[in-house]
C-alpha cells in the first residue's frame, strides 16, 4: 500500500505542477471569505465600543486569522471533481481499477493543500498582524488543536465524499451542493465566530457536523474554549467521523450499483 | 441599432425555450437562488443581532446593499458570464472564426449571444430584496435619489462588462484564461458588505481593479440620496474611461488573432 | 479580366511563432528575450477563379489550405500580395462582402449545441437581414436538396455527424452566398453521406451558379466535383488546371493489371512495361500510355489461355497526387 501511495503521489505531484497558476489561484478562496467576515465583524464591535460579549477586536482578528489556516486545510472539493469525472466518462477507468478511488483524491487533496499553504500562511500571518490578533492558546491548546484540524479535515473530506456520491443517482448535483454549501455557511463557522451565534444556531451547529468543521478547531487553536471543553467537541469530531465514514460506505456501494445498473 | 435589439431579442427567445424545456432544472436554480440570498441576509442580520448601526450602515441598509448585490450579480450572470465563458471557448476550439465571418459586430455577438435567463429570477429577487430594505428606511426616496440610483446601477454594469471584457480578451493571448476570471469570482464575494468596512488594500481593489464594490455600494448609498453630483460625475468618467479601454483592447486583440491564427 | 470573382496575387503568409524550450531555465530565459522563428505558410500564391466555377485546392496537411482559405475569407491578414473576392479586400470584413461569402468547416460547427438548428438558422436570418419569403424560398430549396426532414427541429447534439453536416450545410447557404469556401466538408462521414454531400455541392452549383472553393483529403471528392484544381505544397503553388491534364502530365502511364490462369511463365511481361507488383496469379505493370493499346493486345496472345483477366486503368489519382507532394519535377505540358 506504501508503494501505491508512493506513486500516487509522484503522479499528482506532476499533474498538479502542470497546473501551478490555478492551484494557487483556488487557494484565494481561502482567505476571502474569512476577511470579508472579519472586517464586517470587526465594524459592528466598534459600534458596540470594540467588544461583542466575550470577543474583543483583537479576539476576531485571531479568530479569523485561524479561520484562514483551517479553512484552507480542510477544503474539499471533490463534489465538483466527481460530477465533472463522472460526465467526462474518466470514472469508469478508475472504478475498473483494483484501487479505490478514494486513494487518488485523498493523495491530491493533501498535496494540494501542502504545495499551496506557502501562499495562504503569509496571508493569515498579515491579517493576524493587521488586527493586531490575540491568541489566549497554551500549548495544550496547540497540541489538541493539530488533532482536531485533522479530523475537521477528514469531516469535510467524508462528507464531501457522501455528497459526492449523489451524482450516481442524478445528474443535478448542483442543487445538493448548494444546500450543503449553504447549510455550512451558517454553521461552521464561515459567517460569524461559533461562540457569537444566537443560541438556537450555535445549539444546531454543534449538533450537526458543520459546527466541527471549522469552528471548533479555530476555536480550540485559539485559545477560545478552555481545556475540557476542547475534548468535548474533539469527542464530538469523533463521533460525527465515525458517522461520516458509515454513511460514506453505504452511500458509496448503494451508489456504485446504481452506476453499474445504469452502465457505467 | 433596431436590428442589433432584434437580434438581442431572439437571443433571449431562443435561450429562453431551451431553459423552459428542462423545468425541473429550471426550479432547482429557482430554489438555489432562494436558498443563497436567504444564507446571506441571515448573515447579516446575525450581524445586526449585535448592534443597530455597522459603520454607519443600518439594518435596512445594508438590506438595501444586499438586494441591490443580487441585482447586480444576476445581471453579470444573466448575459456576461455565460457568453464570455462561451466566447474563449470558441478562441480555443476555433469556432469564434464563425462570428468573425458573420456581418455584424463581433464585440456584440461575443457578449450577448447566450443568456442564462434564469438569472433574471436573480435580479427580480434582487429587485424585490432592495425594495423591501427601502420601505424599512425612514428616509423616503426622492426621484433624485432614484435617478442617481439608476444611473449608478447603469455605470455599475458597464464597469463590470468592461472588466469582464477586458479579462475576456486576454484569451486571445492566453488560451486558457478561466484562471484569472477565478480571481473575479472570489473577489466578487466581498460586494456583498459596504466596501467601507474593508482594510485598505482590499477596498482599493474592489474600487479599481474588480469594480464590484463600487457597482454595488454607490447604488445602495445614492438611493439613500448620500451620493453627491461630485462623485457620480467622477464615476460617469471613470465608466467612460473603462468602456473606451475595453474597447480598444478588445479590437486590438481581435487584430492580434486574425494574424495569428493557424 | 474583371468577371473574375476571387483574384489572388503574390498572397504570402508568414506566421512568427514563440520558440518554446524545454526545461526551467529556458523558460526564465524566454521571459526575457523571446527568440521568434517565422514560418511561412503561404507564398506568393497567384490565381484567379471566375464565377460558377467549383475549384479543387489540393495538398497534404500543413501545405496552406486552410491558411488560404482564411485569408480569402477575411479571418487572416496576410503578410504580403493581394485578394479581392467579390470585389472586396477580404480581411477589411465589410458587411457587403461578408454577406456575400460563407466558409464551412467540415471539422466545427456554427451552429449552438444545445439548441435546434432551426433556432440558429433564425438567428443567421436575422442577422444575413434575408426577408421571410426569400428565407422560407432558400430554406425549402435547401430542406429538399439536402433531404433535411425533421432534422431541423431537433437538437444539434443529437444529430449524428452526417445529420449535423447536411445542417451545416444549410446553415452555410441560407444567404445564399456568391462564393463559398468548404474546408474538408465530408471529413469523417460515412462513404453514402460523403456521396450525398458531393451530389448536393454539385446541384447546389448548378442551380444557384455559386463559386465554390473545395477543400479535401478525399481525392473522390475533388474527382467527383471539381474540373480545375490548385496543387499547394509547402506553401507553394506546384499546379493550376484540369485534373485529368495533372494526371496526364504527371503520370503519362497506363496500369494493366494481369490474372494468371496458372502460375505461367511471366517473365517477359517484364519487357512489356515497369512491373508494380507480381504474385502468384497477378501482375501489374505500368505501361506508357501511348502503348498501352498494342501491349495489352501482346499480352493477350501471348498468355493465351493462361490469362484470367485483364485490366487497363488510368494510374489513381492519389499516385499522381502524391508523385506531385513528393516534389517530381511537374513535365512540361505534352504536345498533343
Amino acid at each position: 500500500m506504501i508503494r501505491v501511495y508512493r506513486a500516487l503521489i509522484t503522479q499528482s505531484i506532476q499533474v498538479l505542477s502542470a497546473y501551478r497558476v490555478s492551484l494557487f489561484l483556488y487557494a484565494l478562496f481561502s482567505f476571502i471569505r474569512p476577511i470579508i467576515f472579519l472586517a464586517a465583524w470587526v465594524a459592528v464591535a466598534e459600534s458596540q465600543g470594540g467588544r461583542l460579549g466575550s470577543f474583543s477586536r483583537a479576539d476576531l482578528g485571531g479568530y479569523f486569522a485561524i479561520a484562514i489556516l483551517v479553512t484552507h486545510l480542510t477544503a474539499a472539493w471533490d463534489f465538483f471533481e466527481f460530477e465533472w469525472e463522472v460526465r467526462r466518462g474518466s470514472l469508469s477507468p478508475k472504478l475498473l481499477r483494483p484501487l479505490h478511488p478514494i486513494n487518488y483524491s485523498i493523495v491530491n487533496n493533501g498535496l494540494w493543500k501542502l504545495m499551496t499553504s506557502v501562499a495562504v500562511v503569509p496571508v493569515a500571518v498579515a491579517v493576524a498582524i493587521t488586527f493586531d490578533a490575540r491568541f489566549a492558546a497554551t500549548p495544550a491548546h496547540l497540541a489538541l488543536g493539530t488533532v482536531s484540524v485533522v479530523l475537521a479535515a477528514g469531516l469535510t473530506f467524508t462528507f464531501g465524499w457522501v455528497f459526492a456520491s449523489a451524482v450516481f443517482w442524478t445528474t443535478r448535483v448542483h442543487a445538493i451542493v448548494t444546500l450543503y454549501q449553504r447549510t455550512a455557511f451558517i454553521f461552521s463557522g464561515q459567517v460569524a465566530p461559533l461562540l457569537l451565534l444566537p443560541a438556537p444556531l450555535l445549539v444546531a451547529a454543534l449538533i450537526l457536523p458543520f459546527g466541527y468543521m471549522l469552528g471548533v478547531p479555530t476555536e480550540i487553536l485559539r485559545g477560545g474554549v478552555d481545556v475540557t471543553t476542547a475534548l468535548l467537541m474533539i469527542g464530538g469530531q469523533v463521533v460525527w467521523l465515525a458517522i461520516g465514514i458509515v454513511l460514506y460506505r453505504v452511500v458509496w456501494n448503494a451508489g456504485l450499483r446504481q452506476y453499474s445498473a445504469v452502465g457505467a | 441599432m433596431t436590428r442589433y435589439l432584434g437580434l438581442l431579442r431572439l437571443f433571449v427567445r431562443t435561450e429562453l425555450q431551451f431553459a423552459l424545456e428542462y423545468r425541473v432544472n429550471l426550479l432547482l436554480e429557482i430554489m438555489q437562488m432562494i436558498v443563497v440570498a436567504g444564507t446571506s441576509v441571515a448573515a447579516v442580520l446575525i450581524l445586526f443581532s449585535y448592534t443597530t448601526v455597522m459603520n454607519g450602515w443600518t439594518l435596512p441598509q445594508m438590506i438595501v446593499l444586499l438586494g441591490v448585490y443580487y441585482v447586480v450579480q444576476g445581471a453579470e450572470e444573466l448575459v456576461m458570464q455565460p457568453s464570455f465563458q462561451k466566447f474563449m471557448e470558441g478562441v480555443r476550439d476555433g469556432t469564434l472564426d464563425f462570428i468573425l465571418l458573420k456581418p455584424v459586430s463581433s464585440q456584440f455577438m461575443v457578449s450577448f449571444r447566450h443568456f442564462q435567463t434564469v438569472q433574471v429570477v436573480q435580479v427580480l429577487m434582487g429587485l424585490g430584496v432592495t425594495v423591501f430594505g427601502l420601505s424599512q428606511l425612514a428616509t423616503v426616496v426622492t426621484l433624485g435619489a432614484a435617478l442617481a440610483f439608476a444611473l449608478t446601477l447603469a455605470c455599475g454594469f458597464v464597469l463590470i462588462y468592461a472588466l469582464l471584457l477586458a479579462l475576456s480578451t486576454l484569451a486571445f493571448w492566453f488560451v486558457k484564461v478561466d484562471n484569472i476570471l477565478a480571481i473575479f469570482w472570489a473577489f466578487i464575494d466581498a460586494g456583498r458588505f459596504p466596501i467601507d468596512i474593508y482594510p485598505g488594500w482590499l477596498r482599493l481593489t474592489m474600487s479599481t481593479v474588480i469594480p464590484i464594490g463600487i457597482a454595488v455600494t454607490v447604488p445602495a448609498k445614492a438611493v439613500a440620496g448620500q451620493v453627491d453630483a461630485q462623485t457620480m460625475a467622477l464615476i460617469a468618467g471613470a465608466t467612460l474611461l473603462a468602456w473606451l479601454f475595453s474597447r480598444w483592447f478588445w479590437k486590438r486583440g481581435l487584430r492580434a488573432y486574425t494574424g495569428a491564427s493557424a | 479580366m474583371s468577371d473574375a470573382v476571387i483574384e489572388v496575387s503574390g498572397l504570402t503568409k508568414v506566421y512568427r511563432v514563440h520558440e518554446r524550450q524545454e526545461g526551467l531555465g529556458a523558460t526564465v530565459r524566454s521571459l526575457f528575450r523571446r527568440t521568434f522563428k517565422d514560418i511561412p505558410a503561404v507564398t506568393d500564391a497567384s490565381f484567379r477563379i471566375a464565377a460558377g466555377e467549383v475549384v479543387g485546392f489540393l495538398g497534404p496537411n500543413g501545405a496552406g489550405k486552410t491558411t488560404t482559405l482564411k485569408m480569402l475569407s477575411g479571418l487572416l491578414y496576410p503578410t504580403a500580395g493581394e485578394a479581392r473576392v467579390v470585389g472586396h479586400v477580404p480581411w477589411k470584413r465589410e458587411g457587403d462582402f461578408l454577406r456575400q461569402i460563407t466558409l464551412l468547416m467540415g471539422n466545427r460547427t456554427q451552429l449552438v449545441w444545445d439548441i435546434a438548428a432551426a433556432d440558429s438558422l433564425r438567428v443567421l436570418q436575422e442577422i444575413y437581414r434575408i426577408s421571410e419569403e426569400r428565407y422560407r424560398a432558400t430554406l425549402g430549396e435547401l430542406t429538399d436538396l439536402l433531404d433535411l426532414g425533421p432534422l431541423l427541429h431537433k437538437p444539434v447534439r443529437n444529430l449524428s455527424l452526417g445529420e449535423r453536416m447536411k445542417v451545416e450545410f444549410a446553415a452555410g447557404l441560407v444567404h445564399s452566398p456568391r462564393v463559398a469556401f468548404l474546408d474538408e466538408p465530408t471529413l469523417g462521414l460515412d462513404v453514402s453521406m460523403q456521396a450525398r454531400i458531393r451530389r448536393f455541392v454539385a446541384e447546389h452549383n448548378r442551380r444557384a451558379g455559386t463559386t465554390i472553393l473545395l477543400t479535401s483529403h478525399y481525392m473522390d471528392d475533388v474527382v467527383a466535383l471539381c474540373r480545375r484544381v490548385i496543387v499547394i505544397h509547402h506553401g507553394r503553388l506546384l499546379y493550376d488546371g484540369e485534373l485529368g491534364e495533372l494526371a496526364q502530365r504527371m503520370a503519362p502511364y497506363k496500369v494493366i493489371t494481369v490474372a494468371l490462369r496458372e502460375s505461367a511463365p511471366s517473365a517477359f511481361l517484364d519487357e512489356l512495361g515497369t512491373v508494380v507488383s507480381r504474385d502468384v496469379a497477378s501482375v501489374r505493370l505500368q505501361v506508357p500510355r501511348e502503348h498501352a493499346p498494342e501491349r495489352t493486345a501482346r499480352i493477350v496472345r501471348d498468355l493465351g489461355a493462361a490469362l484470367a483477366d485483364i485490366s487497363v486503368e488510368d494510374p489513381p489519382i492519389e499516385e499522381v497526387i502524391d508523385r506531385v507532394f513528393a516534389g517530381e519535377r511537374m513535365p512540361e505540358a505534352a504536345t498533343a
